[in-house]
């Protein structure tokens, strides 16, 4: 079965905030490394930390994330 | 709208996933070498004849380097379960599964040659002991590449 790659506007919503990557990695209590690597698309992340992206941008998780192409 | 999130709680899990790996990994080659030190010395020990004929005082030696690891491994298993954050976790994880399932067959596959009576190097236990370490490096690198 094919995978689905999630999209997500991370970089955007960030940005638009004026955050660096090392500020967004403090406030969701993870590393720098993985904020990059979402950012990148490389890593999806769990469902909690989904939601806390969320959360911290004041939207919806679904206005943070959306399905992208299914990669097999 | 959505309170931001920031609990003071999680602020001092760590946000530097290089120095967190380099601490967990680092900390198990260090417990390595010193068992392996350990078995090094048991056996110029016992060829020198520094342990007289003795034999529980060699396996009581032998017990106690190999203790380091023990206690390595509960501190990986404690800061891999709390102290990394989940996309190094995965990384560990992923990278333990590459070094096990590369290991056995390695492993399989240098004991039939051996037995076969094909060359194959000989392998110490300190060697053996290093395997899944390094095979666990190997993981790191490439799960690290593929996710950064």
């Amino acid at each position: 079965m094919a995978a689905l790659q999630l999209k997500n506007q991370i970089v955007l919503l960030r940005a638009r905030l004026g955050w660096s990557q090392a500020e967004l990695a403090d406030r969701l209590s993870v590393s720098r490394q993985t904020v990059n690597s979402l950012e990148r698309g490389r890593y999806d992340p769990s469902l909690p930390l989904a939601f806390k992206i969320a959360s911290l941008f004041e939207c919806k998780i679904e206005d943070v994330f959306e399905p992208g192409d299914a990669a097999s | 709208m959505n309170s931001a999130v920031n609990p003071a709680s999680e602020v001092d899990r760590k946000t530097d996933a290089t120095s967190t790996g380099s601490t967990l990994y680092g900390m198990y080659i260090v417990a390595l070498a010193v068992s392996g030190l350990g078995n090094l010395g048991m056996r110029v020990g016992m060829e020198a004849g520094w342990f007289g004929s003795g034999s529980v005082t060699v396996g009581v030696i032998g017990a106690l380097t190999a203790l380091p690891l023990f206690v390595a491994a509960g501190l990986f298993w404690k800061l891999l379960r709390r102290n990394l954050d989940e996309l190094v976790q995965r990384i560990v994880l992923e990278a333990l599964a590459f070094a096990l399932i590369v290991y056995v067959p390695l492993s399989a596959l240098y004991v039939n040659l051996r037995t076969a009576g094909v060359w194959v190097p000989r392998l110490d236990p300190p060697d053996i002991l290093m395997a899944p370490a390094v095979l666990t490096a190997l993981g790191v690198a490439l799960a690290w590449r593929r996710y950064s």
